[in-house]
């Protein structure tokens, strides 16, 4: 026993010293959406790959879609061997999820090891070991020709049988063959403690697997927050750290951190973006330098909204794609408003000129909201984004921190993509704006955030002669000319219309 | 009318466990006169389809399958005693 786990151990060891082989390690992908990118490219191919957690933490569905993608996806077979859930039920299960378990027997793409706990009455006596369980895999891989194995709940073997020792080994045995056969596995292991029952998770970790990803429930304000821990992948890169993950109604979906580069910025002074509204683009000299991000705040009703509509319209027209962040109206309200002023933005999604994000609020993180909306962006290439708007994140649970911090991040990743953003800030300005003091009701909040942005436009109410205007100043676009005037202007059926200076 | 006993020793290759656990049956039935034995040897390694089907981990592994309930022993049978009791097969004598 002792032999072959130094065995193993001196095995592993040279894989990790060999130059040649860290650099010729293929990788497959495992399908799982957001997974690969933590792992930089995936699972080492043919290696182990440990799942660990504790109960209700999501392994089972992690190893089903490990299962699922690589036949539905990478054209590769895969063998379940469940301990835990039989499969009658994990079948059931998975079908919530969309995914036909039993076609894919059928046509002979899966095959179950059913280790799950047995009926009959079963007496110990004497010595014994686990070859059927080993020879029953290697049949089933087989069998359909695997590529993938998953072994859930590996641990539950402990717990029926007293020769620990046995159960010892034969980990050990699974590990080889498998590996002898190249296929790449993903076991699961139920955290107990720091110990996986009698097998020290050290000891697992050191020996039998390539890498280890921790899942976790973690309480948050309103829900709990689901975590995963990438602690380590033997011989490749990945992406330390911890982030958050879902489990969505087809399957997992992990928010892996977005790495930004400071040092990359595509803004471009003479490439103006327009709003298509002629008053504001001339007082911008053009429209908003390309790769620069632009708060517009105001208070409610002021018309946020519709400049951020206005903004997306005019770069569909020019054959710019757009992303909208929702974080304020439902996506058919918002459609439903547009077409009020004649835009069709149900056409612009159809044609995929335009996407919609539209996050839960709640326990929302700046991890998995970036992702969300660099994803969109990546796929249809945006090159403008609105965010409607940035202080529905304040008062939703993200602490103001995280705001900031989520502003950081995001136009780090617009200005290396040359994407120039829109964020609404819904203001706390008043309305007693005395005679020559027209912006001295702006609110201090919104200005701390004007640090992170390269520009800003306050749209402001004031009350003159029993009548509300609107009125609109660019206090500030970084790099460029504006005009210092304060317009006022008027909303319509065709959208907003920047008259003239406003006069008193 | 002799109680007749259907049953099936999981084996894998030729283990020493395995050789261990057959010896030690086939003792064991020549000693009961009074029933009469059906029992078949499968060969995990050429039939893992049946050891599927029942659910074999450890091997080697005795499955009674009549009479009712049907139990498993797992282990080289070496304590004779307590085989017999798990297969309700208590001795006379004692």
């Amino acid at each position: 026993m002792t032999a072959k786990m130094k065995g193993i151990a001196a095995k592993a060891k040279s894989t990790d010293k060999s130059p040649v082989v860290r650099k010729g390690v293929q990788k497959i992908l495992t399908g799982i959406r957001g997974f690969d990118e933590v792992l930089e490219g995936g699972l080492p191919k043919g290696r182990f790959f440990l799942v660990t957690g504790s109960t209700g933490t999501g392994k089972t569905v992690f190893t089903s879609e490990f299962l699922y993608r690589g036949i539905t996806d990478y054209n590769e077979n895969g063998v379940f061997v469940t301990f835990e859930e039989n499969p009658g039920d994990i079948i059931k299960n998975v079908k919530g999820f969309g995914w036909n378990f039993d076609m894919l027997i059928r046509k002979k793409r899966l095959v179950f090891v059913d280790a799950s706990p047995d009926k009959v009455i079963t007496t110990e006596l004497g010595k014994y070991d686990f070859s059927g369980l080993v020879e029953r895999i290697k049949f089933a891989v087989n069998q359909v020709k695997a590529q993938r194995v998953a072994i859930d709940a590996l641990g539950m073997l402990f717990s029926k049988f007293t020769n620990k020792d046995a159960v010892r080994e034969v980990i050990y045995n699974i590990c080889d063959e498998l590996k002898r056969l190249g296929v790449t596995t993903v076991i699961t292991a139920e955290k107990a403690g720091d110990r996986m029952n009698n097998l020290s998770r050290q000891e697992v970790e050191e020996y039998v697997v390539d890498g280890v990803a921790e899942l976790s429930l973690n309480p948050g304000q309103q829900q709990f927050v689901r975590k995963m821990f990438v602690k380590k992948l033997r011989g490749v890169g990945y992406r330390s750290g911890i982030v958050e993950f879902d489990i969505t109604s087809n399957g997992l979906e992990v928010f892996p951190k977005i790495e930004v580069n400071r040092l990359v910025s595509k803004t471009e002074f003479k490439k103006r973006e327009k709003f298509g509204i002629k008053g504001i683009d001339k007082a911008l000299e053009g429209g908003i330098p390309q790769g620069h991000m632009l708060l517009i705040s105001g208070n409610t009703g002021t018309g946020k909204t519709l400049f951020g509509m206005h903004f997306i319209v005019q770069g569909i027209k020019k054959g710019q794609r757009a992303v909208y962040i929702a974080l304020e109206e439902p996506v058919e309200q918002i459609k439903k408003t547009a077409r009020e002023f004649g835009f069709d933005f149900t056409k612009y999604e159809k044609e995929g000129k335009l996407i919609f994000v539209c996050p839960s609020l709640i326990d929302i993180s700046n991890d998995k909201l970036l992702y969300q909306i660099v994803n969109a962006a990546n796929k249809i290439g945006a090159k403008r984004v609105v965010v409607d708007s940035i202080s529905s994140l304040q008062s939703a649970t993200m602490p103001e921190e995280s705001v900031r911090q989520f502003l950081y991040q995001t136009s780090s990743f617009f200005k290396t993509n040359g994407i120039t953003c829109l964020l609404n800030y819904l203001s706390g300005s008043n309305f007693g704006a005395a005679r020559g003091q027209l912006l001295a009701s702006l609110d201090t909040n919104m200005i701390r955030l004007t640090s992170l942005v390269d520009g800003l436009i306050a749209l402001l109410y004031v009350e003159r002669g029993q009548r509300v205007k609107r009125i609109l100043n660019i206090l500030k676009m970084r790099g460029c000319w504006h005009s210092n005037d304060i317009f006022q202007y008027t909303i319509n059926n065709e959208g907003i219309n920047l008259g003239e200076r406003y006069e008193e | 009318m002799p109680q007749k006993y259907i049953l099936k020793l999981y084996v894998v290759g030729s283990s020493v466990a395995s050789e261990r656990a057959l010896i030690n049956l086939k003792e064991l039935i020549s000693q009961e006169s009074e029933t009469v034995f059906e029992l078949e040897m499968i060969d995990v390694t050429k039939y893992p389809q049946l050891a599927e089907d029942d659910k074999i981990l450890a091997i080697p592994t005795l499955i009674m399958k009549l009479p009712p309930p049907v139990r498993k022993i797992i282990g080289d049978l070496s304590d004779k005693e307590k085989v017999l009791l798990g297969l309700n097969l208590i001795p006379q004598n004692k």
